[in-house]
């Protein structure tokens, strides 16, 4: 009989339902998008803020002081220590190894370009491009094309030892441009060809790019990295990240380690590079902490403000949805159906429209905030890393369908309670007169 | 509650006037007003809320990102000083908003025989313009003479950082070391010391000047025109990673904001239609009676238009009371400074809220045109 009155309920009183419905179907949808933007806009906005460059630096620790202004390395200091290349791939087996998306080496040095006649001295650096590291699925192709998104390239990158890309001052200066060949000295001699011109906005266009192989063949220095940046995903810094880990209790020392602040990140840097000193780059770092925090807290505040705009919208749908049914209450009421069984059928009904409503909408919403997501942030970063980092599994996030259907279920079931409530307290004789 | 609506209330002889029959209905049918007030309220709220965060989004970010330092940068060209009136000159261009901070390098020797730079600076504006330094102890400008701060790196190769000797060009000068300077930069291997003491010393005068602009891209564009044109044979140059990424940000946030704004106002807009349909639906008897008594289609219409009017409009004022505050509470959890309310949103605000009732009211309005009295009135 239950089944059958919910049943009816339901096909007799389609444009009823089918209001009431409608409502909560588009507040699960915009609730759930909206929640399934602020939880991923985090790691959209950090991939806008990969233009400036990495957040973490990494050094050998017995380096002598540099002498740089403006970029120039103005006493380049002889016998400098180095840091490894091979020792680079144990970035990746830290514990927030996954939060790490980029790695630049470089080994600055200085060649002579050879003429027929005589030779000039050219500031070079050794990069990498797109190089693989890492093993298996937590692959990532890294290096400076991937970690300096705002630098134009006229051209393409390196892809083997003899090819090179040249800054665009430079290569003004020297009347180089790209398919030139361009014989070069330092410990060892080079005959590098030219694929492209670089302009890079800072002292790198005064530069010439090459390959870090090449770079440590011709300074003779092999497995040799004099800087290494990095670009990690971090949580913005706040008072427990600044203390120092070594004065903390085990425990304490604990969380500090497994919370993914820049200075916990370098600290493990340390950890399993030899002779490295890693530091945070702290403009860049301080700030993207600040924007980051900024843009995401908005997001989250406005979410928290839809589901409470939603809510309210739709416990007064729900409120007069029932109201309007006062007469059926009433009749069920006079013959003889018990206040329960008539409050459980009505909270069934309702019950059973947040369930329907919800799932569909969580699927609407997902839907829709992966739509939106890919609209609003087309092309940010290098498309190759904004594929391969969203897969499928983004569009949908489980936790949110729990989260989207009990919030409907509650509002429903909390929307329609005072109308339930104050329809059974009525006498059922008078509702009936009054409708008759 | 069912009171007023048995017919026996309305007496056929006195005259049924429409600001009565809208009092009694919206008084006497309370717990539909509320439902309706209350989602009308709430739709009013949001978009407040919503587009008074949208309208001052931009200032709002645009001040955020000013703590990522100086967005242009003036320098000498090659081989070259800055004349000696650029640093005014850059202020009267870039407008007195604008942060303006010069700097001047040399390579000087320390005690211990290391070469380090050490750069002269103005430390009042360095400290206002570079936010990310960490300091340990900024220099009192009242203070001891000849302040310095050490990069934590080059603070290695000092022997007594409360006594710091530098020679340059074999002239030498004794520095006092108030604090400690940390970037994770190149700043960290300087060493910085007040721009007049430093030109007494070594007679380098400044070949940088880092400026920030407040404001957005265009605002940059502006002044970097201004100053292109104002100082003519130097280089004026904008923070391109920093311009470029900044603007993006700005407007993808933007585009979020408003997809937001749209989406919210939809939910909203179809729940208040859903209610008030609803709470029209339901007084189709009433509806028929009227018409049974030889109301007017133009006249049951209005009754119904007028009911759902003054409710979109006591809605709007209440909505637009809690959205303020809604705003300016997110405003200051989330941004630390205030967003006070904005009148100007109140037209659009008043726009939706009145196209949400009017849509909610025609809608049922056209399903009771059809209906026939006598059908209703027997209860069919």
């Amino acid at each position: 009989m239950f089944l059958r009155l919910l049943w009816e309920s339901f096909v007799r009183q389609r444009r009823r339902k089918l209001l009431a419905g409608i409502a909560i179907l588009f507040g699960t949808t915009a609730v759930t998008a909206m929640l399934a933007l602020a939880t991923t806009i985090g790691d959209r906005i950090h991939k806008e803020l990969a233009v400036y460059g990495a957040n973490i630096v990494v050094y050998p620790k017995a380096e002598q002081l540099a002498v740089k202004v403006g970029g120039v390395d103005i006493k380049p200091a002889t016998g400098n220590a180095y840091l490894k290349e091979s020792d680079l791939s144990k970035l990746k087996t830290i514990f927030w190894a996954n939060n790490i998306n980029g790695i630049s080496p470089e080994l600055p040095l200085q060649l002579k370009h050879v003429f027929p006649d005589g030779t000039t001295p050219i500031s070079a650096v050794g990069l990498w491009f797109h190089h693989p590291l890492g093993s298996g699925a937590a692959t990532i192709t890294t290096g400076a094309s991937e970690l300096h998104p705002s630098w134009k390239l006229n051209g393409s990158w390196p892809t083997s030892k003899e090819e090179a890309v040249i800054g665009s001052s430079l290569s003004n200066r020297l009347n180089l441009r790209t398919g030139d060949n361009l014989p070069v000295i330092a410990a060892n001699t080079q005959n590098l060809h030219i694929t492209g011109t670089v302009s890079t906005g800072d002292e790198n266009d005064e530069k010439l790019l090459l390959p870090l192989a090449t770079a440590q063949f011709l300074n003779n220095t092999p497995d040799a990295v004099s800087r290494v940046e990095v670009s990690a995903r971090t949580k913005p810094e706040d008072s427990f990240a600044r203390t120092d880990p070594d004065t903390l209790s085990p425990k304490q020392r604990e969380i500090w380690y497994c919370r993914p602040y820049a200075n916990s990140i370098s600290y493990q840097i340390r950890e399993v590079i030899p002779g490295a000193a890693a530091e945070q780059i702290r403009k860049v770092e301080q700030t993207e902490g600040t924007v980051l925090a900024r843009i995401s807290g908005l997001m989250w505040l406005i979410s928290i403000a839809a589901l409470l705009a939603a809510s309210f919208a739709v416990s007064a749908a729900m409120a007069t949805a029932i109201l309007e049914r006062r007469g059926e209450i009433g009749l069920m009421r006079s013959l003889g159906a018990s206040k329960a069984s008539i409050a459980l059928l009505f909270y069934a009904e309702s019950g059973l429209l947040a369930l329907f409503a919800g799932v569909l909408g969580y699927l609407f919403g997902s839907g829709l905030a992966a739509w939106l997501g890919a609209h609003i942030f087309a092309g940010s970063g290098v498309p190759a890393i904004a594929v391969s980092t969203l897969p499928a599994t983004s569009i949908f996030i489980p936790v949110l369908l729990p989260v989207v259907v009990a919030t409907a279920l509650i509002v429903a079931i909390a929307g329609s309670t005072p109308s339930i409530r104050s329809a059974l307290k009525m006498d059922p004789s008078s509702v009936l007169r009054a409708n008759a | 509650m069912s009171e007023p609506s048995t017919p026996g209330q309305y007496h056929p002889a006195s005259k049924l006037s429409l600001v009565r029959i809208l009092r009694r209905s919206l008084v006497h049918r309370r717990a539909r007003s509320i439902s309706a007030l209350v989602a009308l309220t709430v739709s009013a709220g949001v978009a407040t809320a919503l587009l008074t965060l949208y309208a001052d989004l931009d200032n709002k970010l645009h001040k955020e990102f000013r703590s990522f330092g100086a967005n242009i940068v003036v320098t000498a060209t090659a081989n070259a000083v800055l004349p000696p009136d650029t640093l005014s000159k850059v202020q009267q261009a870039a407008g007195p908003a604008a942060l303006t901070a010069p700097f001047a390098y040399a390579v000087a020797t320390t005690d211990t025989g290391t070469s380090v730079v050490v750069s002269g600076t103005d430390f009042a504006a360095v400290r206002r313009l570079n936010s990310w330094w960490q300091v340990s102890n900024w220099p009192d400008p009242s203070g001891q003479p000849s302040p310095a701060l050490l990069g934590q790196r080059a603070a290695n190769f000092i022997g007594d950082e409360h006594s710091v000797k530098l020679t340059f060009a074999s002239k030498s000068v004794t520095l006092n070391g108030t604090g400690r300077l940390k970037t994770g930069g190149d700043e960290d291997s300087r060493i910085y010391m007040p721009l007049e003491a430093f030109t007494a010393w070594t007679g380098v005068t400044p070949s940088v000047i880092e400026v920030q602009i407040s404001g957005g891209t265009a605002a940059i564009d502006t002044a970097l025109a201004q100053l292109k044109q104002a100082l003519p044979g130097v280089q004026v140059q904008p923070v391109r990673q920093l311009v470029e990424g900044e603007s993006r940000i700005v407007d993808r946030t933007h585009a979020l904001m408003y997809a937001a704004l749209l989406l919210i106002a939809l939910t909203v807009g179809v729940s208040v239609l859903a209610t008030l349909s609803a709470s029209v639906l339901e007084r189709r008897r009433d509806f028929a009676l009227m018409k049974a008594l030889g109301g007017t289609q133009i006249h049951l219409m209005s009754i119904f238009l007028f009911e759902a009017l003054i409710l979109a409009l006591a809605g709007v004022f209440v909505g637009f009371v809690i959205g303020s505050a809604a705003a300016f509470a997110i405003s200051e959890i989330n941004f630390h400074t205030a967003t006070l309310p904005r009148l100007s949103v109140m037209p659009l605000v008043l726009l939706l809220n009145l196209a949400i009732a009017l849509l909610a009211a025609f809608f049922p309005a056209r399903v009771l045109r059809g209906l026939q009295p006598a059908a209703l009135l027997k209860g069919e």
